[in-house]
């Protein structure tokens, strides 16, 4: 019993002050959630408009879409139908991720309606090397992405970058981080395709 | 024989790719401040080591088990550091209790580097980088003491040499040190990219 | 920091001004040194993270200050701490909330001021012996030294390296960029040197004032003795 006084007398500044503590945390914590959560769909919206102009609205896909890995996980896919103003549909959007030289790389990926062709990529994070592999974000290596079909890729070292081709041209000096970006995007494009045939999200007509 | 490998690997990288003090900066003061002899950075280098590898391994279960399960992620940081904190208490203890000769190497240190960022960051960088199982947390936690050993104990070799070297006048100590860390730290950019 | 024994307007300018330049924590007392040299990329995260070292800075400070009396020496670190996390916790909720692209590229280094030295040195050498508002002011001003501290290094950084500052070109077009200033290397190196820049330059001011007060030796030590095996 006096242990328990004496552990009380030397410890209450603790114990009352890390309950004050938590109080404030919880306050800010729920003052403030609904904002972050909202920041974190805002941003992959914005991309994804800037990738389809004229998108507006955003529908999560329902169907569970089970994407292997090459490290050999699983994972569940997230994939955004995006619709124009009129609910007209004007593509699918999903978050797409590997690794690249110097660490993770997080994509944004769309396709158009049919998902015949790439409408483009942007990057969420990476930490490439800045002016080498960070050039991936780069419009002269993106732009190549656009209207490439939605098929295996190949990188090539040299090339028309113009091309709209399943042929991507890489970037001098960063092989590593053009090869990463390529194999981002057919580790994950004929998985998320096949599965949304199967599941008749699209059509079954081919390239 | 795979998970073997990609430990091995995962360990590979905090060491030498993925090294805290070279790529993300953390654990620079004792880096910066302790390294100018090669035992005492050594006795640090260790201290580190064991405090990392024991608050790396507990905050993951901490944060697996218990945070994650009941949504308390919010809570985070603040259980973190009172793990730190209490591991550091613990390993002193236990370290002067039963290795008195341990205790007079590194035992000084162990109340300094409950505020070194290395520890916090690998419990903060264990969680960002999506590590999933309870012996990957130990090997990564373990790899990342290691790794600031080896920064800490190269840089105490090389100002070791450096206080015999005729530095210019406005560059002498701290000016000189930082910058010999720079240009360590491009020869560690080399190993970049080496282990995904 | 005990003070001299002058006007309390004195000690109040005291602890307001020390931690600007005589005791700037990045140049002369080098504690803290994680954020100037993680986050000095670009101005806007360096300021960012100034920023929100002053907010928590003043935060624990007041804190500790109001409850210094109550302190049972024993857990006085882990009390600091615990205040200390919990402020840094809001300030991550808030960046998360109103500067999300900030609080991305700021990433771990957050959460990090938890364990960066000026704050708990602070806590230790200021708040848990004065009063609030000396507490509050050497919050401002440790805090603000610090900020401009980091809004220089990545000034220089940020210009050399990209040719811009705040988005604002500076250099003229044929300006090739210093890519290597963005890597971690140039961050050692731009604060190395900017260092010995101080150095030499309170060099000077020492021989013009002869006013051995007016510099305080940066905490650079004497050049270690070779260790004997």
């Amino acid at each position: 019993m006096s242990r328990l006084k004496y552990f009380l007398q030397q410890s209450w500044l603790l114990l009352a002050s890390s309950f004050c503590f938590g109080l404030l945390i919880a306050m800010t914590n729920a003052a403030l959630s609904d904002r972050i959560e909202q920041n974190k769909a805002a941003k992959l919206n914005d991309i994804t408009k800037r990738l389809l102009p004229g998108a507006e609205v955003f529908q999560p896909v329902a169907a569970e879409i089970q994407i292997k890995l090459p490290d050999g996980t699983q994972e569940q896919a997230r994939i955004l139908e995006v619709l124009a103003g009129d609910k007209q549909r004007l593509g699918w959007s999903f978050n797409v991720h590997g690794s690249g030289f110097a660490g993770p790389i997080e994509l944004v990926l769309t396709t158009d309606q049919g998902f015949q062709k790439i409408m483009g990529f942007d990057v969420l994070a990476s930490s490439e090397t800045p002016g080498f592999g960070d050039q991936i974000k780069s419009d002269y290596y993106r732009r190549q992405y656009v209207n490439a079909p939605t098929e295996p890729l190949t990188l090539a070292k040299t090339g028309d970058p113009a091309m709209a081709d399943s042929q991507i041209v890489a970037i001098t000096g960063a092989t590593v981080s053009s090869q990463a970006v390529v194999d981002i995007v057919n580790t994950f494009l004929p998985q998320i395709k096949s599965q949304m045939q199967e599941k008749g999200l699209i059509g079954n007509v081919g390239p | 024989m795979d998970r073997f490998v990609a430990l091995l690997m995962g360990f590979l990288s905090v060491v030498l790719v993925n090294n805290f003090v070279f790529t993300k900066f953390l654990g620079t003061c004792p880096y910066l401040g302790v390294s100018g002899r090669m035992d005492r950075a050594f006795g640090m280098g260790l201290a580190v080591t064991f405090v990392t590898a024991l608050s790396g391994t507990l905050t993951w279960m901490v944060d697996a088990w218990v945070l994650t399960p009941l949504h308390l992620e919010i809570t985070r940081y603040i259980c973190y550091i009172v793990i730190i904190a209490g591991a550091v208490q613990l390993v002193e203890m236990y370290v002067r209790k039963f290795f008195p000769s341990l205790y007079e190497a590194f035992g000084i240190f162990l109340p300094l580097i409950s505020t070194n960022c290395v520890i916090l960051g690998i419990c903060l960088f264990l969680d960002v980088w999506g590590t999933n199982s309870l012996l990957e947390a130990v090997v990564i936690s373990t790899g990342t003491g290691i790794g600031f050993t080896v920064a800490i104990c190269i840089m105490a070799a090389i100002r070791e040499e450096l206080a015999l070297a005729d530095v210019p006048e406005a560059l002498q100590g701290a000016p000189i040190t930082l910058i010999t860390a720079g240009l360590l730290t491009l020869a560690f950019m080399g190993f970049a990219g080496m282990i995904k | 920091m005990s003070a001299p024994n002058g006007s309390t307007s004195g000690l109040y300018s005291k602890a307001l001004f020390t931690g600007l330049w005589r005791e700037n924590p990045t140049f002369r007392l080098m504690i803290g040194m994680c954020p100037p040299l993680a986050v000095t990329t670009a101005v806007k995260p360096a300021l960012t993270m100034g920023l929100s070292v002053i907010f928590v800075l003043v935060c624990s400070n007041l804190v500790v200050s109001l409850m210094r009396n109550l302190l049972k020496p024993h857990l006085r670190i882990i009390m600091f701490t615990v205040t200390i996390a919990t402020f840094v916790t809001i300030c991550d909720l808030f960046l998360k909330a109103y500067q999300p692209q900030m609080s991305e590229i700021l990433g771990a280094y957050v959460p990090l001021i938890i364990v960066n030295c000026i704050i708990i040195f602070r806590a230790e050498a200021c708040a848990s012996k004065s009063g609030p508002l000396v507490s509050i002011l050497d919050g401002v001003g440790m805090g603000t030294g610090f900020t401009l501290a980091l809004c220089a290094l990545s000034a220089v950084r940020e210009l050399l390296a990209t040719g811009h500052v705040f988005d604002i070109q500076v250099m003229p077009k044929a300006f090739v960029p210093w890519l290597a200033l963005q890597m971690p290397v140039g961050a050692f190196v731009t604060l190395g040197l900017m260092l010995g820049l101080i150095n030499v330059l309170t060099r000077k001011r020492e021989v013009a004032t002869e006013d051995p007060e007016a510099t305080v030796a940066p905490s650079a030590p004497a050049a270690p003795v070779p260790a004997t095996t």
